[in-house]
């Protein structure tokens, strides 16, 4: 019986049954974790101007609208309307749809750059916060980049200037034996093997460090889960009532119910 | 009922029995007094099926059933309607709850033998009630018009294919069209929000009305009827009304906490309940990585996937849904409960439950050459569970059930 349980663990707990198609984050592997902060009012406002200077030329957001983002961002409208709004005849009630018609942009690029409104619900904030962050020069590439997350993708990286040159570089690692420990010589030193694959920011060449361009990064992701699910702050706070509302619930109810059973117990 | 306020009552129940029926079927209906939680899942799938109405209209009032703005006005809910992510994310919950207790419901009935003689037809309907509700959860999955509506549609609709010689015309006419349009979605909706709710809400009414008849059942498997009172009422029956109220009141305070947690703080289930390619709206030129079930299907998508050949796979799927209608006559044994029955009844029964939670699993994950074993393996446990019951049903010795509850 118990070689019996051993045989199933095994056979159970067996890589094969339980590996996904491949890693979440591509060539990266498991994508690095994002914890949105979406109260932080600064760091929305923050993303959504990066989103709008970097992004917004060629992605739309045409689910969201401009109201509705600068209320909920406390930006006032008048404020709103004159930097982060483009063109004149935009009226705030209007949906966010993009400057580029998507015939041009498929011309220039070979397709349409996605609509964004959704993609932090579609690929998960943790993979857009990888993504954004995993470009590398590659110069078989159109655009001279390629990236780790989503090799081939057709987009530049467009916040090259702020975060400078980012190459393919190689390390030194541990090796790792087949019983899964670190490799040691005779004299108990670590064996290392160099391995390739790892991104490298090459310094001083672009504007931001690379905490202050995480950063950047992160207000923006920040800012598009924010727009990917505008009423989830709401959601969670309301949810709280929600069960405050149903836990009293069911106390008074089984208070009742022990009182009513006495009848027939 | 007061004598002074039962003028106007009298006056009506003359002329339509509010009163008597009221009594009937709720006041002084008697139900065992003894039962476990695993006989409040029914009240649970009726607040459901309330839920999935009223939430359901709410969301019509801002759907647009087009190809073209199927998907946006969905967004259009999620964002522009005051609250209308409340009645959104209410009606995916819902539809993943419905589906939750109905099979927690079922599982009760194959537990307690709830189908044993004379609950026969109550079976029957819920059977019928959990057929019409697939048909119903798949249309309205094709409604919202994502990546996974599309291709999880095209998946389904591809199956009619396979039937010989109508399957062709069979597709364009379940369809609508040569492929996945307009059209489908329109007769999709019409379909989901009239004429299955209709075809729904009758079935409930018939299940009701046959239990009303019969009486419900006990984990006991004691028949309550054998022992009456001079009035005609089962002595171990107490009236619906306080009594079985407050115990559905208790059940739905605590269904009421789980539903709230999923809708306010999981409302995707992980990607289970809302897929998350579904984020994307509908693109006939790109064919998702993986296309999966929601959880609620697995199983079944599992056994179809089991079978290389199309055809075989639609019989294979079919048919275990179809046996489920026959258990009553499958089920010999002398005692309608788990309880009393015998070791072999035990063992099929965990063996079963097994397989089946390890069939929705697979059902939900890309194919590899072991996990189609495995798929093949849950199939034939599943089938032989059903296949084989008349026999160690028959055979096996089981426990004097008692008189009394």
């Amino acid at each position: 019986m118990k070689k019996l349980f051993i045989v199933i663990f095994l056979f159970f707990g067996s890589q094969e049954i339980f590996s996904a198609g491949g890693a979440p984050c591509g060539d990266y592997g498991e994508c690095d974790s994002f914890k949105p902060e979406l109260e932080n009012i600064e760091s929305l406002q923050l993303g959504a101007l990066t989103f709008i200077n970097h992004c917004y030329g060629c992605h739309s957001l045409k689910y969201s609208r401009w109201g509705r983002v600068a209320s909920d961002l406390d930006i006032p409208e008048e404020i709103f309307s004159n930097n982060l709004v483009f063109g004149k005849d935009v009226k705030l009630g209007d949906r966010m749809t993009g400057s580029m018609e998507p015939s041009v942009s498929e011309t220039w690029f070979g397709i349409a750059p996605p609509d964004l409104t959704l993609v932090t619900r579609l690929h998960g904030s943790d993979w857009v916060y990888t993504y954004l962050r995993t470009f590398y020069e590659d110069s078989s590439k159109p655009y001279g980049v390629n990236n780790m997350v989503y090799p081939g993708a057709a987009m530049p990286n467009v916040l090259a200037s702020l975060q400078g040159q980012q190459i393919l570089a190689c390390k030194d690692v541990p090796m790792i034996a087949s019983n899964g420990g670190v490799r040691r010589d005779e004299f108990g030193n670590d064996i290392t093997e160099e391995k390739c694959g790892y991104l490298k920011t090459i310094e001083d060449s672009g504007s931001l460090s690379v905490e202050e361009f995480d950063e950047v990064i992160f207000n923006l992701v920040n800012f598009m889960t924010y727009v990917g699910e505008p009423s989830r702050v709401d959601r969670e706070r309301m949810g709280w009532y929600a069960i405050l509302f149903f836990v009293v619930f069911t106390a008074l109810s089984y208070l009742l119910f022990r009182e009513y059973q006495k009848d027939y117990h | 009922m007061t004598q002074k306020s039962s003028g106007f009552f009298n006056w009506i129940n003359t002329r339509l029995p509010i009163v008597n029926t009221y009594e009937r079927h709720l006041s002084k209906h008697p139900v065992p007094k003894k039962v476990n939680f695993w006989y409040m899942f029914g009240a649970l799938a009726s607040v459901v099926l309330i839920i999935q109405i009223v939430s359901g209209i709410w969301l019509m009032f801002g759907y647009e059933n087009t190809e073209e703005g199927a998907f946006a006005s969905i967004e259009y809910i999620m964002r522009d309607i005051e609250y209308g992510w409340i009645i959104r994310y209410m009606h995916t919950t819902g539809a993943s709850m419905f589906f939750a207790v109905v099979y927690l419901h079922m599982f009760r009935g194959l537990l307690y033998g709830s189908y044993h003689k004379p609950r026969e037809l109550v079976w029957v309907f819920g059977m019928t009630i959990y057929l019409v509700m697939m048909a119903e959860g798949f249309l309205g999955y094709v409604l919202p018009y994502g990546q996974m509506s599309y291709w999880g549609a095209q998946v389904i609709i591809s199956l009619f294919g396979a039937i010989p010689y109508i399957g062709e015309s069979l597709e364009i006419w379940v369809r609508g069209d040569y492929y996945i349009s307009g059209a489908t979605i329109s007769r999709f909706f019409a379909l989901h929000v009239v004429a299955l709710p209709l075809i729904l809400i009758a079935l409930v009414f018939m299940h009701l009305v046959a239990l009303h008849e019969v009486g419900a059942g006990n984990p006991e498997g004691v028949d309550i009827e054998k022992h009456l009172d001079e009035n005609g009422v089962p002595l171990d029956s107490v009236p619906f009304f306080p009594y079985k109220v407050l115990n559905a009141l208790v059940a739905i305070g605590i269904f009421g906490i789980v539903f709230s947690i999923i809708l306010f703080f999981f409302p995707e289930g992980g990607g289970y309940m809302l897929e998350l390619a579904n984020f994307e709206e509908a693109n006939p030129l790109s064919t998702p990585e993986h296309i999966a079930p929601v959880w609620y299907y697995s199983p079944y998508y599992a056994m179809l996937r089991a079978v290389p050949d199309k055809l075989g796979g639609l019989v294979v799927m079919g048919a275990a849904i179809a046996i489920l209608f026959v258990v009553p006559w499958l089920d010999r044994s002398k005692a309608a409960s788990i309880r009393y029955k015998g070791v072999l009844s035990k063992i099929a029964m965990t063996v079963f439950i097994l397989s089946w939670l390890m069939l929705a699993w697979l059902g939900t994950v890309p194919v590899t050459a072991l996990r189609t074993t495995l798929s093949i393996i849950g199939t034939i446990i599943y089938f032989a569970f059903f296949l084989l019951m008349p026999i160690y049903t028959s055979i096996e010795k089981t426990k004097p059930v008692p008189e009394r509850l």
